[in-house]
């Protein structure tokens, strides 16, 4: 019985009436090793280089290296449509079948991977750097604070997915479109991260210290704000990318997606979820590398919460 | 209390009322006139101005904003261009099916949060820890889109034991036991993610009770641990978990979305899309200002409850 209570006297962070309201729908599901108090010393970016942060750079490399080397990859052109190639079931020419308008479906996933890639790199970061100077503003000024926050709720209360059809609507489906919902919707998450932590900054007495010895605002920014806030930065930014992943194919599922003949990894494996009979790898193949990839971020972005010196 | 709601209603309805404002401008921002979207590049001119005359869009846009927000709450919604059909009818077909889907979601999610979470708390078992671990890192690394498609393909077709989509064609309740068949695959793909967000907190919170020094004086006086944490720990939990309930609501709501898509479930999210797909706008608004309003009452829910349960927000300046 003495063993219940040894075990849940748990870490002083961990014990804190506020340790629930922490943990933040969505956010990296935590592990015991999340909770450990002794947090590493060493920069961020070493994270990758052992454990799961190691897992997911080596998942994540591999779909990079293979939408790189997509045309050397590739056995056909992505949206050439072969003879008498209806549907095939996987052989060694086409390794992963042909899909229903006679093309080889795997040149279609490493062609697809690009679409994704760019998507996921462009738009997470443009949406990171827009949300935290938006942040960056209405921590510092009181009343933009009032604006932002307002902005914020609205754009927060249309689900991601009303956001995306809306947006379409106006501009048409295709790669902008996703881009710009994917902006759209990480302004807010990146804005609110960077508001808290100019907030939290700002009342530690060593940054009053820094401000009535004269520090200018860049001054507190650069070295004060910046240096907290980079790791949570970091964390959110491999976690948004997983989420920019799962956006584009579920836009592609909604028929909003990537326009048609350019492959993606949604709308590939959106078209071939209709021939799962016929050809179940038409859809598996799109599937593991879409699998691959939020895992690998997911990944990553746990490794950097576990890395975190805060 | 009603302080609290006075001081909440009023963002609650602002943003109901921006949204709908950038909802009704879909309309006026798609390229081409209103009438031509919804006629089709070929109508005849009699067509078009049929159209027209029935939006009213010789009117002020001022005065067609303020008759669209009339008719959302009268609930009178017109008819719908392309699909067909009144708008009324298709929603209220299409919410009948959502509702059962993401009910039965809810159902699964909470009773095998329940299960797991005070399983995993009472017997302490390497085996049921790893169970967790498993299905939280499924459910934060997978979309549902790719839990739907394992399903299908390992259910309804390698081993195909279940329907791998539609509905049942006798509908849900002259023969139970066939809609159970055809519900099972969709309901189970969209309660893993909601199962996995409510058995963390659940675990969560109950481990947060446990620290308690109820807890500690109910131990030495022999309380076994199964009646610590079903008797006192659980009901004391319960509440913080509550509040998590309505975000998982939400999220049920919008991947019902996608896993109808997969299913052919006809619900709203398979009626979304065929609106979309049709471009058939006054649905598609309509069906918009539907989600954002159900999004926006059950935050609005959730906040309430747990103002109620929580003193300090009630009572506090910020929310």
């Amino acid at each position: 019985m003495s063993e219940l209570v040894d075990r849940n006297v748990a870490t002083p962070e961990a014990s804190l009436p506020g340790g629930l309201a922490d943990v933040r729908p969505g956010l990296v599901p935590e592990t015991p090793a999340d909770r450990d108090p002794r947090r590493g010393t060493e920069p961020l970016w070493r994270s990758l280089t052992h454990g799961r942060g190691l897992v997911g750079a080596v998942l994540v490399g591999i779909v990079v290296l293979l939408g790189a080397l997509a045309p050397v990859l590739a056995p056909f052109a992505p949206d050439d449509q072969l003879d008498a190639s209806f549907l095939l079931g996987p052989s060694s020419t086409h390794w992963l079948g042909t899909d229903d308008v006679n093309r080889d479906v795997l040149s279609r996933v490493l062609f697809g991977i690009r679409a994704d890639l760019v998507i996921v790199f462009v738009a997470v970061p443009v949406g990171a750097i827009l949300g935290s100077l938006i942040g960056l503003v209405a921590g510092i000024r009181g009343y933009t604070d009032v604006v932002a926050q307002r902005v914020f709720d609205v754009i927060l209360a249309f689900p991601a997915l009303v956001l995306a059809i809306a947006l379409t609507a106006v501009l048409g489906p295709g790669v902008r479109a996703i881009v710009l919902v994917i902006v759209l919707a990480e302004i807010p998450v990146f804005g609110r991260l960077i508001r808290t932590s100019v907030l939290e900054v700002r009342e530690l007495p060593y940054v009053e210290a820094a401000v009535v010895s004269g520090a200018s605002i860049g001054w507190v920014l650069r070295k004060h704000v910046l240096p907290n806030s980079i790791e949570p930065l970091g964390v959110q930014l491999a976690l948004s990318m997983s989420i920019a992943v799962f956006i584009e194919g579920a836009m592609s599922f909604l028929g909003i997606g990537v326009v048609p003949p350019t492959p993606s990894l949604g709308s590939i494996l959106s078209d071939g979820n209709r021939y799962l009979e016929t050809n179940p790898l038409f859809a598996v193949g799109p599937l593991v590398v879409v699998s691959l990839l939020t895992l690998g971020f997911l990944l990553i972005s746990q490794a950097f919460a576990h890395a975190r010196r805060l | 209390m009603v302080t609290y709601l006075a001081r909440r209603l009023p963002s609650a309805v602002l943003v109901l009322f921006l949204a709908s404002l950038l909802i009704f401008a879909i309309l006026r921002l798609v390229p081409g006139s209103p009438e031509e979207t919804l006629a089709g590049a070929d109508a005849s001119p009699e067509q078009l101005a049929a159209v027209r005359a029935d939006l009213g869009l010789d009117r002020p846009l001022v005065a067609q904003y303020l008759s669209w927000l009339g008719s959302l709450f009268r609930f009178d919604l017109g008819k719908s261009y392309i699909v067909g059909g009144s708008i009324g009818d298709l929603i209220a077909y299409g919410a009948q099916n959502t509702v059962v889907l993401a009910a039965s979601a809810l159902l699964i999610a909470v009773v095998y949060a329940l299960v797991v979470s005070t399983a995993s708390v009472i017997f302490r078992n390497r085996l049921l820890d790893a169970v967790v671990t498993v299905n939280n890192s499924i459910a934060a690394a997978l979309p549902i889109f790719i839990t739907g498609t394992l399903l299908v393909l390992v259910f309804g077709i390698l081993w195909p034991i279940l329907p791998s989509g539609g509905t049942p064609p006798d509908g849900f309740l002259t023969r139970p036991d066939i809609a159970a068949q055809y519900l099972i695959l969709p309901a189970i793909t969209l309660a893993i993610p909601a199962g996995a967000a409510l058995t963390r907190f659940l675990v969560e919170a109950l481990h947060t009770e446990l620290r308690q020094p109820y807890v500690v004086t109910a131990q030495s006086i022999g309380v076994s641990r199964r009646r610590i944490v079903l008797a006192h720990a659980l009901p004391n939990a319960l509440p913080s978990v509550l509040t998590v309930l309505g975000l998982t609501v939400g999220g049920l709501l919008g991947g019902a979305v996608l896993v109808e898509s997969i299913f052919v479930w006809p619900g709203l999210g398979l009626l979304t899309e065929e609106a979309i797909n049709s471009r058939d706008y006054p649905l598609v608004q309509v069906l918009l200002v539907l989600s954002v309003a159900v999004f926006v009452v059950l935050q609005l829910l959730t906040d309430v409850a747990h103002a109620w349960l929580d003193p300090r927000i009630r009572l506090g300046g910020q929310a």
